[in-house]
């Protein structure tokens, strides 16, 4: 049987007419007129995105300039060119994923787990490729120390990403909670950075990407009990 | 010398500022350009946002019937699907400032449209306790006939031994009519998913239709 045959089969199939009751789609415009009033569409995508890209990076240049920038004041040239942009195209990933992620029937380049995964891999693997000092004192303490400022910083990097596009409609608020959670957690990872002197690698390798998948999995938390408790879609957009 | 001072408080550029600014979110006012009812969707949908109840009115009976058939499909029952269908456009109406002009309308509908059919099935299950998922209560629903003794359509018999998701995009498709690239944007996908999906149910419909035409005839018509 050729493709060409169930084509044909399938179109007879949708040819059959449907109807719907006039009086409820009548209901249904009467319902929103006395609401209609001109609206204003969202900015374009890549002013949404700069926006977000933005907001990352000053809050992790706050969030260092509170605690010191003693890392990097202390990498080199070579290391501050290479950690810095990968910071920077994976905010601008996620950042874009994100704006996608709230506005319905946009294009979708990679999933949110996809992207996820390709961070923690990337930052993976620009650590493991600077650091070389294979020492690893003070790991538990020193690590939860490091992860908790990260994600201190995450917090309000996710909070201001919500304000920029609380106008926006989150068709599935699990992934969008996922992909905020980890641009917030690309900020989180941008102050440490330009905070934490502890070159050792087990530390940053582990400590350090851990804030991106941590806060991306509180993210889609969040996201899925707003969905599963939260109050009833129909009554607010947002994610 | 032109001035460039305040009038009535404002400077003068910021003024004519905003007045481009508004002329461009609010393109078409009602009153000034009546509708045409072979208007495409895209400008119908550019003057909804610019508040025009015609233009509303155009898109609720143009795409109504549609987007119902696609929560028929779903449901077993049509009071079910009139009220998604009554739910959807509640949403669409909150949420029509998040459609941009220029970009295709009908993935923005049916991204809705299926957020809508997913929290409704949450609320189902939740209610009733039942753990089936989706994909089962489809499948249920396309086997059997409709609560109101209405027959299951040509489509759907056709469509039963597919998958909800190959359900789903097949439907896009053919019902209404969208592009590969449209159907990626409804649902959320790459294009690459989609075409996958369009080729396994196709895959599958031919292996049904080759099963029930009968098994092949050896190379004596069938003898042993």
């Amino acid at each position: 049987m050729k493709d060409e045959e169930i084509d044909e089969a399938l179109r007879k199939g949708s040819r059959v007419p449907h109807e719907v009751s006039p009086a409820l789609l009548k209901r249904i415009a009467d319902s929103i007129h006395p609401s209609l009033r001109p609206v204003r569409p969202l900015p374009p995508n890549w002013v949404l995105t700069g926006g977000l890209v933005l907001i990352c990076a000053a809050v992790a240049l706050a969030g260092a300039t509170r605690t010191g920038f003693y890392g990097i004041e202390k990498l080199g040239l070579w290391e501050r060119v290479l950690i810095f942009s990968t910071l920077s195209i994976l905010a601008w990933m996620a950042g874009k994923e994100l704006v996608a992620e709230l506005i319905p029937g946009s294009r979708h380049r990679f999933s949110p787990h996809a992207f996820l995964t390709f961070a923690s891999v990337a930052l993976l693997g620009v650590f493991a490729l600077l650091f070389r000092d294979y020492h690893s004192d003070h790991f538990i303490s020193a690590g939860i120390a490091c992860l908790l400022s990260g994600l201190l910083v995450a917090i309000p990097a996710a909070f201001l990403s919500w304000l920029l596009l609380r106008r926006g409609f989150a068709v599935n608020p699990a992934s969008a909670g996922l992909v905020g959670g980890a641009l917030a957690g690309v900020s989180g990872v941008t102050m440490l950075e330009l905070h934490c002197a502890n070159f050792q690698v087990l530390h940053v390798l582990v400590w350090h990407t851990a804030v991106v998948p941590v806060s991306a999995a509180a993210g889609a938390l969040a996201g899925w009990a707003l969905m599963r408790y939260g109050r009833r879609p129909i009554d607010g957009a947002g994610f | 010398m032109e001035s460039y001072g305040t009038a009535h408080g404002l400077p003068k550029i910021t003024k004519t500022l905003i007045k481009l600014t508004r002329r461009r979110n609010f393109p078409a006012l009602p009153s000034e350009h009546p509708l045409d009812p072979s208007s495409n969707l895209d400008t119908l949908m550019a003057r909804y946002q610019a508040g025009d109840f015609a233009a509303a009115t155009a898109l609720i009976e143009r795409l109504g019937p549609q987007l119902h058939r696609f929560f028929l499909a779903q449901f077993s029952s049509r009071a079910d699907a009139d009220d998604l269908l009554q739910e959807t456009w509640l949403r669409i109406h909150r949420v029509r400032h998040t459609y941009r002009p220029g970009e295709p309308v009908l993935p923005w509908f049916y991204a809705i449209a299926r957020r809508v059919r997913i929290d409704h099935y949450r609320r189902a299950s939740r209610t009733t306790a039942r753990e089936r998922t989706l994909e089962e209560m489809s499948e249920v629903a396309a086997t059997f006939a409709r609560e109101d003794g209405q027959a299951a359509d040509d489509l759907e018999t056709l469509l039963t031994p597919l998958s909800e998701s190959q359900r789903e995009v097949i439907r896009m498709m053919k019902v209404a009519g969208m592009s590969l690239e449209e159907v990626a944007r409804a649902t959320s996908c790459s294009v690459g998913a989609v075409k996958q999906k369009v080729h396994r149910a196709y895959e599958r419909l031919r292996e049904k239709k080759m099963s029930a035409m009968g098994p092949k005839k050896g190379p004596r018509g069938g003898q042993p």
